[in-house]
């Protein structure tokens, strides 16, 4: 190795990571020559855990998948049984649903942006977001009853309803987070020295993103137009008044910029939805049983298009289920994203993303030249963890 | 030798205890401007909090890893944090006069302040961790960015009381009635702004970024030593605070005479460290080529600008 | 921005100063299970359905004991749900930590008539 050539490693433990994963960079001085990737270690065998369970319970387990995009992947989950089951929600059920979906998105957005100031040195923003992300989690918690992990779906609809002294609330934290997007977009714009840690960092261009299949944020921001809600509408959103967010700066600049507008657009639905709530019952009765089938569901989480795959043998629980969550498929681009820039850069383009690892980590076992795959047993994992882990 | 002076007040017990104060004015000013409390619960309003957190560190297990350069390691935190302590004594604060002042003693405590930022970078290299590295690297480049500048407007002062002497520039203040301020307010600014690279603080905490390089060049360091360095950065606040409010803002001298020199030196340094913790938590990191070269495109000319202004007024 | 920082000086902090300052939660909240043993049927599909299989029933049918384990609940309510009979009750009391493990079992016991 050369004097001025050497790797250092970033995670599994670090304070710019906020879930686990490794980077081993290999620095020339400040600069990147090279990024090698690592996952896997957030791998909780939960997909073998649904196979165990029923639907019914299952429903809570596959919201644990992430805590910031549970309502996502128990959407997923219940459009997916409920397609099986061939049964649909009622017309309320899907517009709380879409009430709840969005309000996560905005407190994901605001985590988002707290997490990207404190990776840049910006703490003030990170105390700032996190305040305003508090009027979110309230509302969640009075609708649903949960400030995170909100299990509001059930197999047919919703378990709670939106009651009427609920729209007022509603309506008034609407505002105030309106007043403050509108802030946070001022400071995004204004503020000189975010520019110089954000405008240039991290490029990934337009044909790189659709040749690594960038999704959610990371491919709007690099003017790839690809937004669930619009190509696949799923409960509400086909009657929903909203505008796709593209930015073309495809740096970290332009992925703050599309963050904070979604914000604008996510209460705009909220509005609309809040006003326009239809009457009628909030759910259907399912059977527990599943006739045998397959399906696949797709929905816009926060971070991007998040794919649920189930098969179902006639019994009351699934056969098969599989996630796709949508930071698996950002990883592939962060290397080309790394790469040319400065260490000082890496945190911030890490975020950029949105990583969350808890969504993405999936375990197999390939073998690249004969094409076999396999899974390992309990006793394996555990061998394997004692002998690397346990000096 | 006054024991007591050099000891007590405003010696030794008297200085620890100002830089835990400016800790906790410091933690509890920025908390405040980010709308959450700060310490409030070890002591009365939690003034005993940075006591208790210095306490507590000297107490944890001391892990030396075993590739460091043991005498050099040991000696950064010793050294780093007795030569602010060393400086401290040439700043007026009890009174017109420092407890020890010669002539150049202004060019010293510059000195001193270059070999604090040396001794960063050697913290850093000694510890031989990656991390350390990079940090111990930012460490000596963020000197070659700041130090110019900070050398140059620190030399405003002794050019208009033609002394090298802190104390006398602080003499030439109360005679005169005036504060220097008034005739550098571009060297105040620059000032205040190196004193931040040279404190790393936000802006320019980019030796130490916590979320790039995990803790920079304070990476290895645990237990008594860390206890150690915290205390020297508090020192070092102390310096600056003072060193600025003595240069520009007259130091311990003020226009209505009954109250005490030492209340008008607190009062000022307090100032100056209010200014310091206020721009902390105003601004992002910058990256260490973007903080050299705008210091080398903005500071230094402005630095030489306000110099050769000040030599017109002067004439 | 600068002025954003100093407003805030004047504010009260968002921090609230829990537990010395009393805390109201939000109406509707999701905590500790209740069960209600005069309604209980004993049919067992609340132990059915919790994913976290925390209810267990002691006995069998109509004069079924219930317990209930706090640190395996994730709160989600479906027994709340699935209850035939009403018999289980979600409440908003959520400061249920104890000192000592065997404290954290919830025992729903029959009243044993005449």
């Amino acid at each position: 190795m050369s004097e001025s050539i050497f790797t250092v490693p970033v995670g599994p433990q670090h304070p710019a990571l906020k879930e686990p994963e490794n980077i081993t960079l290999t620095l020339d001085g400040e600069q990147i020559i090279d990024a090698k990737i690592r996952l896997g270690y957030v791998h909780r065998g939960g997909e073998k855990a649904l196979e165990n369970r029923t639907y019914v319970q299952n429903l809570y387990l596959v919201e644990r998948v992430c805590g910031i995009c549970a309502m996502a992947h128990q959407l997923c989950y219940a459009n997916n049984v409920e397609a099986l089951l061939g049964i649909e929600a009622p017309p309320r059920a899907r517009y709380i649903r879409t009430i709840v979906a969005e309000l996560e998105r905005i407190h994901s957005h605001l985590l988002w942006v707290g997490v990207a100031g404190h990776e840049i040195g910006f703490d003030t923003l990170f105390m700032y977001t996190w305040q305003d992300r508090e009027i979110a989690l309230d509302l969640m918690e009075r609708i649903t009853g949960n400030r995170v992990l909100h299990a509001t779906n059930a197999i047919g609809g919703v378990r709670r309803d939106i009651t009427s002294d609920m729209i007022p609330l509603i309506k008034k934290g609407l505002t105030y987070l309106g007043e403050r997007i509108e802030y946070y977009r001022k400071l995004a714009l204004g503020e000189k020295t975010i520019a110089k840690r954000a405008v240039g960092v991290g490029i990934l261009k337009t044909q790189d993103a659709l040749a690594l299949c960038a999704v959610g944020p990371t491919a709007r921001a690099s003017n790839v137009r690809r937004d669930v809600r619009e190509y696949d509408p799923y409960s509400a959103y086909d009657e929903m008044p909203f505008d796709v967010v593209t930015n073309d700066g495809c740096d970290v600049a332009a992925r703050i910029f599309v963050r904070i507008d979604e914000l604008e657009q996510c209460a705009r639905i909220l509005e609309y939805a809040v006003d326009h709530l239809p009457e009628g019952p909030i759910k259907v009765r399912a059977p527990r049983s599943v006739p045998q089938g397959e399906n696949v569901s797709i929905v816009e989480a926060p971070r991007g298009e998040d794919i649920h795959y189930c098969k179902s043998n006639g019994s009351d629980r699934p056969e098969r289920y599989k996630i796709r969550a949508p930071t698996l498929a950002n990883w592939a681009s962060m290397r080309k994203m790394l790469i040319g820039g400065s260490m000082a850069d890496v945190p911030i383009v890490l975020a950029a993303i949105d990583p969350c690892m808890s969504c993405t980590d999936r375990v197999a076992f390939l073998d690249a030249k004969s094409g076999k795959s396999w899974a390992w047993s309990y006793e394996q994992l555990k061998k394997y963890v004692q002998k690397h882990y346990g000096e | 030798m006054d024991l007591f002076g050099l000891l007590i007040y405003p010696g030794l017990i008297f200085l620890l205890a100002l830089a835990w104060f400016y800790e906790w004015l410091d933690r509890r000013f920025f908390a405040r401007l980010q709308n959450r409390y700060g310490p409030i619960y070890t002591g009365p309003h939690g003034l005993l909090q940075p006591v208790a957190d210095f306490v507590k560190l000297l107490a944890k297990e001391d892990i030396e890893p075993a590739a460091v350069d043991k005498p050099l390691f040991r000696c950064v935190p010793i050294l780093v944090l007795t030569l602010p302590l060393a400086v401290l004594f040439l700043i007026p604060m009890s009174g017109v006069s420092a407890f020890i002042h010669f002539e150049g003693d202004l060019i010293f405590t510059i000195f001193i302040m270059t070999l604090l930022a040396i001794l960063a970078f050697l913290g850093g290299w000694s510890s031989t961790s990656r991390f350390s590295t990079l940090g111990g690297l930012r460490a000596a480049m963020q000197t070659l960015g700041y130090e110019v500048p900070l050398a140059i407007v620190l030399i405003g002062p002794a050019l208009v009381a033609r002394s090298l002497s802190i104390t006398r520039i602080v003499e030439w203040q109360a005679s005169n009635g005036l504060w220097i301020v008034v005739l550098t307010p571009l060297g105040f600014g620059i000032a205040v702004l190196a004193m931040l690279a040279e404190l790393e603080k936000i802006p320019f905490d980019i030796p130490e970024a916590e979320t790039e390089i995990v803790a920079g060049w304070q990476t290895e360091f645990s237990g008594r030593k860390l206890a150690l360095m915290r205390l020297a950065l508090d020192l070092e606040l102390v310096l600056s605070a003072g060193l600025i409010s003595a240069l520009f803002l007259g130091g311990p001298s003020g226009p209505v005479p009954f109250i005490p020199n030492i209340i008008w030196f607190l009062i000022k340094a307090t100032f100056v460290v209010l200014i310091l913790t206020n721009l902390r938590a105003l601004f992002a990191r910058f990256k260490i080529d973007q903080m050299v070269s705008g210091s080398w495109k903005y500071l230094v000319p402005l630095a030489v600008l306000q110099i050769l202004i000040l030599q017109l007024l002067l004439r | 921005m600068e002025g954003e920082l100093l407003r805030h000086l004047a504010k009260k902090p968002a921090t609230m100063q829990y537990p010395f300052e009393k805390f109201q939660p939000v109406e509707g909240t999701r905590a500790k299970i209740e069960i209600d043993m005069v309604k209980c049927i004993g049919c067992g599909t609340c132990v059915f359905d919790c994913p976290a299989f925390a209810l267990e029933m002691v006995g069998k049918g109509m004069t079924c004991d219930m317990k209930w384990y706090p640190m395996r609940c994730v709160y989600c309510g479906q027994c709340v749900e699935s209850c035939p009979r009403n018999a289980i009750k979600q409440t908003d009391e959520f400061a249920l930590a104890k000192t000592r493990k065997e404290e954290l079992v919830s025992e729903f016991k029959r009243s044993k008539k005449e």
